[in-house]
């Protein structure tokens, strides 16, 4: 009988460390789906691939971040596998839009008031509201990089795009936010 | 000293501190010099510094217990029986109100597909019953909300599928509707004259009672055929979610195929099982 691979091979402290991401990894699905339910079929599925495929994991790297691989690719194959009769999302728009230079406000605006007193006031739900309504490139990366402190490196592997890419999309989601967040400020000194 | 322009590729990875010492003391030494620089990051870093500030706020939300659990269960299902075909016999269904911790107990080895299959029906159940509860007077009415909630449990039944990769014998799937819903049916015998390939059949819960769903793939393409017992429905074609669902009725069953594929192989495909299933 052809031995399995995968789910037997796995071991206890693997699958422990593994499954020790799984809020985190739920988290960012939510991010990428805005559906729970979708959320949990995703990291679902990432874990089972993860299990499936132990063997390919090279032990002494980040696990965490792997996961976070698996996560995005298998979310980018569903989104692909759906819109296969569709307009598919042109990455090409997004990155041009991502080296657009940060809109005027962000140069010149608020220039008598310290950028970091004008959002001190925001609210966690406030700000979630606002990454949640980012473009999903932006999201992603914003996401990757801030709230999971994942590397550069780690987001363009995660991604599937260039280091520099995920620099751009960084600095332009945080751009938009801050546009957001100020407008939502009463105090427009 | 750095010019303006040559600033912009450095100003994300110095906001992150991901820069080397030199290049760190050149962005500031501009920095210092530049107004309009100063004032240009200044935006950036605050939101990355709110974001880090929020971080513990941001992640209060954990994944339901049911996943946890879901998850942890995926290595301890053991390996299907290689030997004989999986049988999908009622039981197998787990009824939406259990919680999934009571969904594991030991079946000897002659049911060990369903302890695979399990975590995977309770999770199109759990979704199913969500819907289900507000659909299911509407859908009474409605052959687009049928379509829509069936379509809906196509599309996850054949993402299910092929996770697990299931492939089931046409007399499988006749044995199994047989036992779970008394139907003693024939698969159509020739399917490759109409282009599809037998996937394999999952019960699936839908409103309070449970459905058929028999999976083809038509071209390669997923195509479900779904049965409901004692439902009594006028013929239609309905485009819905993207997809195409014809339904039919026979003899108090009510018939429903549903595909992406277009209009008129839809039609040909329905016209196919309606003529060739027995």
């Amino acid at each position: 009988m052809k031995p399995r691979q995968g789910l037997a091979q796995v071991s206890p402290a693997f699958e422990a460390e593994a499954l020790a991401s799984l809020d985190s990894l739920y988290r960012a699905a939510l991010r990428l789906t805005r559906v729970p339910a979708d959320a949990e079929d995703l990291v679902q599925e990432t874990f089972l691939k993860a299990f499936r495929s132990v063997d390919r994991f090279e032990p002494g790297t980040n696990l965490r971040a792997w996961l976070f691989t698996i996560l995005h690719n298998t979310a980018r194959n569903r989104v692909r596998d759906r819109a296969r009769d569709t307009v598919a999302i042109d990455s090409e728009i997004v990155d041009r839009a991502a080296d657009a230079p940060p809109p005027a406000g962000a140069r010149a605006g608020a220039a008598e008031t310290p950028e970091t007193l004008l959002l001190r006031e925001t609210l966690a739900p406030e700000l979630q509201a606002a990454i949640d309504a980012l473009p999903d490139a932006f999201r992603q990366a914003i996401w990757l990089r801030d709230v999971e402190e994942f590397s550069y490196a780690e987001i363009a592997q995660m991604l599937s795009i260039p280091i520099g890419t995920v620099m751009s999309r960084i600095s332009r989601g945080r751009h938009l936010l801050f546009e957001r967040l100020k407008d939502l400020r009463p105090v427009n000194a | 000293m750095l010019k303006c322009d040559a600033l912009d590729p450095l100003v994300t990875p110095f906001i992150d501190g991901e820069l080397p010492v030199a290049d760190r003391r050149a962005v500031e030494d501009h920095l210092c010099a530049c107004a309009p620089c100063h004032s240009r990051i200044a935006a950036e870093q605050a939101v990355r510094d709110l974001i880090r500030a929020q971080r513990a706020a941001l992640c209060t939300r954990p994944a339901p217990d049911a996943l946890h659990a879901r998850c942890a269960e995926l290595t301890r299902r053991p390996a299907p029986d290689e030997a004989g075909r999986p049988h999908v016999a009622p039981s197998h269904v787990a009824p939406s109100h259990v919680a999934p911790s009571h969904l594991a107990p030991s079946y000897g080895a002659g049911a060990r597909w369903p302890t695979r299959l399990a975590p995977y029906a309770l999770a199109a159940s759990l979704v199913l019953v969500v819907g289900g509860a507000f659909l299911y007077q509407a859908t009474d009415r409605s052959a687009r909300l049928l379509a829509a909630e069936l379509t809906a449990d196509h599309v996850k039944c054949f993402a299910m599928n092929s996770a697990l990769g299931t492939h089931q014998a046409p007399a499988a799937v006749e044995r199994s509707m047989a036992s779970t819903f008394d139907w003693r049916m024939h698969l159509p015998d020739d399917p490759a004259s109409a282009g599809l390939e037998l996937v394999g059949a999952r019960p699936c819960l839908y409103a309070e009672g449970k459905i058929a769903h028999i999976m083809y793939r038509h071209d390669g393409h997923p195509v479900s055929l779904f049965m409901l017992p004692r439902t009594v429905r006028a013929e239609e074609l309905v485009e819905v979610l993207g997809h195409e669902a014809s339904i039919w009725c026979v003899n108090n069953r009510t018939f429903v195929l549903v595909s992406r594929e277009p209009r008129r192989e839809v039609q040909r495909m329905a016209s196919f099982v309606q003529a060739s299933m027995r």
